[in-house]
């Protein structure tokens, strides 16, 4: 297999090493999908309605969406947990390198996967190249019907036709800690803030922090036995680890 | 049908119907761009910022979002008349109307802003003020206009060389100030 220090890769889609900055943990036995986090993020991050028709074609967008896998065959069949699937903010992300214009970079501070979306041009590789196919594109500039428009939230860019977008870990809430705890002298707390799906799951299923400090309840839940990210086969490193049936 | 008409622009009438056409476009597009570079008109014509400064009063006073938040902010008319109330000129000149207008008829002024950036640029007043740039690093000598006016073209380079000056010899401050994510989400 080549590696990508063996290929001469740009430094800026490097991969990492060790764990990331921020992380989440996912507990499926709570979690009731319920759909919550779905509309939260659609809220928080300006996600367009895409609309009856263009969802028939599969172009939905959303950055965050509920799995649901059944057992056995029909007519005994056996639904598992519900399993809400995000961007897995990759340490190797395989959308990264794939990506023509460094669209889709690594953010070296902040150890996330950016999508920069006035670089984009639209070329979808990194959709293609996704193993999670967490990234949705807008086909269209599509509409928002008044007085919808007032509920964008002004933190978050508001993406156009032919733009690959997805999950970002909410980073403008994470800039809006660390800009807060910045003015104030101190440094961003455990639990200070969250992302919109976190906040919004009723049965606190979802759980965000920081993964490089041991004393975070994100750390404490993730070093629990049991734990497993998706497709560790590929070597992608997520940052997203999944709790089922313990 | 081609043939034809690249005969009929060569004789003499041709050519010069040519190059009227070619200066009626360059015109229109050097007027364009000429448009684009000029301050807007704003609801009170002719505010004068110099006038303003001249009396010591501080920029965060009518646009104090800037030490606190992303946005500056930019003042509501009741702020104005905080002053302008015990000003014997807001009622004699005429170029005071509108905020007299705007005050009696319970109006907002719609000032319009001029330093602005793109919806995929955000920016934040607050970390830049901490970091020890002053105003007018960024937006002029106010002292010495009247409607505000863009010193620079706000692009990326102009905000990426302050970046990359502002990190000097530390690694990671350069990291976080030259990182996308910074800005672009």
């Amino acid at each position: 297999m080549t590696t990508s220090s063996e290929l001469n890769m740009p430094e800026i889609a490097m991969a990492e090493k060790e764990a990331g900055k921020w992380g989440m943990v996912i507990d499926q036995d709570i979690c009731t999908g319920c759909q919550a986090c779905v509309a939260a993020c659609a809220m928080e991050n300006n996600i367009a309605f895409v609309g009856e028709e263009d969802s028939g074609y599969g172009r939905a967008m959303h950055w965050i969406r509920i799995e649901r896998f059944w057992e056995g065959e029909y007519p005994e069949v056996k639904m598992t947990n519900q399993q809400p699937m995000m961007c897995q903010q990759c340490g190797s992300a395989p959308c990264e390198p794939v990506c023509p214009a460094f669209a889709t970079v690594h953010s070296m501070a902040e150890s996330l996967n950016l999508q920069v979306y006035n670089r984009c041009v639209g070329t979808r590789y990194c959709a293609n190249n996704c193993p999670y196919q967490v990234r949705a594109f807008n086909w269209r500039d599509y509409k928002r019907p008044e007085p919808l428009p007032n509920q964008l939230n002004p933190d978050v860019t508001v993406r156009r036709v032919g733009v690959m977008e997805k999950c970002t870990f909410c980073i403008q809430r994470i800039f809006k800690a660390q800009d807060q705890a910045k003015a104030e002298g101190r440094e961003v707390m455990d639990g200070e803030f969250t992302t919109a799906c976190a906040q919004a799951c009723p049965a606190s299923a979802i759980v965000f922090g920081r993964v490089d400090d041991p004393q975070s309840l994100v750390s404490q839940l993730k070093e629990r036995s049991g734990g497993k990210t998706h497709l560790k086969e590929l070597g992608t490193l997520p940052n997203v680890t999944y709790f089922n049936g313990g | 049908m081609i043939k034809k008409i690249f005969d009929w622009l060569k004789q003499p009438l041709g050519l010069i119907a040519v190059g009227i056409v070619f200066l009626a476009v360059f015109s229109a597009a050097a007027y364009g761009i000429y448009l684009t570079q000029q301050a807007p008109e704003q609801p009170v014509p002719e505010f004068p910022h110099q006038t303003h400064v001249a009396f010591g009063i501080q920029c965060l006073y009518c646009h104090p979002g800037a030490s606190k938040g992303p946005a500056a902010g930019l003042p509501s008319q009741s702020k104005c008349w905080a002053c302008h109330n015990q000003i014997q000129k807001t009622v004699d000149s005429a170029k005071l109307a509108p905020l007299k207008d705007a005050v009696i008829n319970g109006e907002s002024l719609e000032w319009i802003p001029v330093a602005i950036v793109p919806d995929f640029v955000q920016f934040n007043h607050r970390a830049h003020i901490a970091a020890g740039r002053n105003c007018e690093e960024c937006h002029g000598d106010m002292s010495k206009v009247t409607i505000a006016e863009n010193p620079q073209v706000m692009n990326m380079g102009w905000c990426l060389d302050c970046h990359i000056e502002a990190a000097g010899e530390d690694q990671e401050k350069l990291i976080k100030l030259s990182d996308c994510g910074t800005c672009h989400y």
